[in-house]
C-alpha cells in the first residue's frame, strides 16, 4: 500500500506518466469522434437548454459586472490602505484543465501546470465564478486538484449572514379601508440594513452616533460622587459620560465554520456553525466565504458559493447548511492557481 | 540479450500489460467522458474479470493484480488499493467461472457483471479502510449497478481479448 509522501511511489506514477500521457493523447485523439457523437446523442437538449440559460446570464451579469468591478477596487484599495492582505497581491498561475479523475468515488481534475510554475500541494484553485478546491499532487507539468465536492475535501469558511427584509404594508392612498369591504392594499418588500434600536437605555437615542447619558439622581442616603470617579460599567450609576455607537452595525454577521465534501451527487455542507442568537438564524442565499487564518490553506474571502437549505439541529448543535457552489465543478476549462502558502507553513529565511 | 527481451515479449504478463495499457488509455478518454447516469464506466475491472473468466482464477487473480496496478498509477488512491481489490475481482470470476457447468456466451456475461459490480462495492470498501471518508453511501449501489450493466454489455468481446492476451507462449508456436 502507499506511504504518503514516499519518492519511490512519486516516482513511479510520474514515470509512468511519462509514458502513458502519449498512448493517451493519441486514443484521445483516435475516439474523440466516438465521444463527440456520444455527447452529441446523449447532451443536446441539455446544451441547448444551458445555451438559452447562459444568454440569459450573461444579459444579467453585463450590467452588473461594472459596478462590481468598481466596488472589488475600492474594497482592495481601502484593504491596502489600512495594511490588510488583499487577494491582488497574491500572485498565481493560469492552468488549463486537461482530464478528470476516471473514479467514481473520487472528484479530481488534472491540470497541465506543475511545480515548474511554483505550485505545491495545497495551494487554492479558483476559477471566475470562485473556488474550486486545492492541489493535492504536483508532477513536473501536471498537477492533480481535488475539487471542493470531494468527501475528502474540508476548509474553514466564513457565512455572512444577510439581513433580513423588512415587509411593509401600506394602504393605497385615497382607498377608504374601514367603510369599504374592497380594501386594496399594496405591499413593499424592502430589504434594510440591520439597525439596532435599543430601547429603555437612559440617554440614548436610536440613529444617534454619540449619545449622551444623563446624570442620574442619587437615591436616598447616597452620596454624590463626582464626576469620573465611577468605573463605566456599574449599570444606573454612571455620570455624564458619552456612549459611543460604533459606526457600521449595519455590516452583516460572520460566523465560522467548516466546509466538506459530500461527493459528485451531494452538495457541500457547512458544519461547526455556533448557534448564536446575536447571530441569527441562517438565511437562505447567504454568501459562503473563505475565512483564511494562519493555518488554513486558502486565503481569506474568496468565494465559496450560497446557502441553499438549512439543516437546524436540536440543543445547542448549530446548524448544518448546504451550500450551492459558486462555480460549476462540471464544466472547468481555465482555471487559477493562487501561489498562497499560509503563514504558519512559510519558510523563514535565514 | 535479444533472446532474453524476446522471452519477455513472449510473456503473457507483459502481453496483458501492453493491452491493459491500451484499455487504461480508453478509460481515462472515451470511457471517462462517457458517463451514463453520470456514473463513469469502468473497463479495467471488466479486463481483471475478464481474465478470470478467460483462464480460471489463479491467472485471473494475478492479471488482475497487475490490472489494478496500472488503474494505481493515474488515480490519487492509495497505491495498491485498486490492485488488491482487481486481483480479488479476477479471482472471483474465475471461481464463478468454475462452478458453471457448460459455461455458454450469457454465463460469461453474467458473471462478468456480477464480478465487476462487486468490485465497484469492495473499491469503496478498501478506500474506508485505508482512510478514505463520506464515499461509503448508496450511491456506491446505484455505481454498482449501472457499471455491472454496461460491462455486461461489453464483457464477451473483453473476455476474448483476455484470452489472447493470456495464452501461454508454447499455445502460440
Amino acid at each position: 500500500m502507499d506511504l504518503r509522501g514516499s519518492s519511490v511511489i512519486n516516482f513511479t506514477r510520474s514515470a509512468f506518466g511519462v509514458v502513458f500521457r502519449p498512448i493517451e493523447s493519441a486514443t484521445k485523439v483516435v475516439t474523440r469522434p466516438l465521444g463527440n457523437a456520444w455527447n452529441g446523442m446523449t447532451h443536446y437538449n441539455d446544451v441547448v437548454k444551458e445555451n438559452h440559460r447562459l444568454n440569459d446570464l450573461v444579459a444579467f451579469s453585463e450590467g452588473s459586472t461594472i459596478s462590481a468591478i468598481a466596488s472589488v477596487r475600492e474594497a482592495q484599495e481601502l484593504l491596502s490602505l489600512n495594511g490588510l492582505p488583499t487577494l491582488a497581491g497574491i500572485a498565481s498561475c493560469t492552468a488549463q484543465v486537461v482530464g478528470q479523475s476516471p473514479s467514481n468515488f473520487t472528484q479530481t481534475v488534472e491540470i497541465n501546470r506543475g511545480s515548474e510554475c511554483g505550485l505545491k500541494v495545497g495551494m487554492p484553485v479558483l476559477n471566475a465564478a470562485g473556488m474550486i478546491g486545492k492541489i493535492t499532487d504536483v508532477y513536473n507539468k501536471r498537477s492533480v486538484v481535488m475539487l471542493l465536492t470531494d468527501p475528502g475535501y474540508s476548509l474553514a469558511v466564513k457565512v455572512v449572514n444577510i439581513p433580513a427584509p423588512t415587509t411593509t404594508t401600506t394602504a393605497a392612498p385615497g382607498t377608504p379601508v374601514e367603510d369599504t369591504t374592497t380594501t386594496t392594499s399594496t405591499t413593499t418588500t424592502t430589504t434594510l440594513p440591520r439597525v439596532t434600536t435599543t430601547t429603555g437605555i437612559p440617554g440614548f437615542v436610536p440613529g444617534v452616533t454619540i449619545a449622551t447619558s444623563s446624570t442620574l439622581a442619587p437615591l436616598p442616603g447616597e452620596s454624590t460622587v463626582p464626576i469620573g470617579d465611577v468605573g463605566p460599567n456599574q449599570p444606573g450609576k454612571s455620570t455624564s459620560s458619552e456612549i459611543t455607537v460604533p459606526p457600521g452595525l449595519d455590516v452583516p454577521l460572520r460566523e465560522t465554520g467548516a466546509l466538506e465534501g459530500r461527493g459528485i451527487s451531494r452538495t457541500p455542507i457547512v458544519r461547526f456553525v455556533e448557534n448564536q442568537p446575536r447571530f441569527g438564524a441562517v438565511r437562505i442565499g447567504s454568501p459562503i466565504i473563505s475565512a483564511g487564518g494562519a493555518t488554513s490553506l486558502a486565503p481569506p474571502d474568496i468565494v465559496i458559493g450560497s446557502v441553499s437549505r438549512v439543516v437546524n439541529r436540536t440543543g445547542t448543535l448549530g446548524p448544518i447548511l448546504e451550500v450551492t457552489l459558486a462555480a460549476n465543478l462540471k464544466n472547468l476549462n481555465f482555471v487559477r492557481i493562487l501561489l498562497y502558502q499560509p503563514t504558519s507553513e512559510k519558510v523563514v529565511a535565514p | 540479450m535479444i533472446e532474453r527481451v524476446l522471452v519477455l515479449a513472449e510473456n503473457r504478463y507483459a502481453r496483458l500489460v501492453l493491452v491493459g495499457l491500451m484499455v487504461l488509455s480508453l478509460q481515462t478518454t472515451v470511457f471517462n467522458d462517457m458517463r451514463p447516469f453520470g456514473v463513469c464506466l469502468q473497463v479495467m475491472v471488466l479486463l481483471a474479470a475478464s481474465a478470470g473468466l478467460a483462464r480460471g482464477s489463479d491467472v485471473g487473480a494475478i492479471a488482475g493484480f497487475i490490472i489494478g496496478l496500472l488503474y494505481d498509477l493515474v488515480l490519487t488512491t492509495p497505491m495498491g488499493l485498486c490492485a488488491a481489490v482487481f486481483a480479488i475481482v479476477g479471482y472471483l470470476a474465475g471461481v464463478g467461472q468454475s462452478l458453471v457447468y457448460e459455461p455458454t456466451w450469457w454465463t460469461r456475461m453474467l458473471l462478468g457483471s456480477l464480478a465487476s459490480a462487486i468490485g465497484m462495492i469492495l473499491l469503496p470498501i478498501a478506500s474506508t479502510v485505508t482512510g478514505a471518508t463520506g464515499i461509503l453511501n448508496v450511491h456506491v449501489l446505484f455505481v454498482a449497478l449501472v457499471v455491472g450493466v454496461f460491462n455486461a454489455v461489453l464483457s464477451v468481446p473483453a473476455e476474448r481479448l483476455c484470452r489472447w492476451a493470456l495464452t501461454e507462449p508454447a499455445a502460440i508456436r
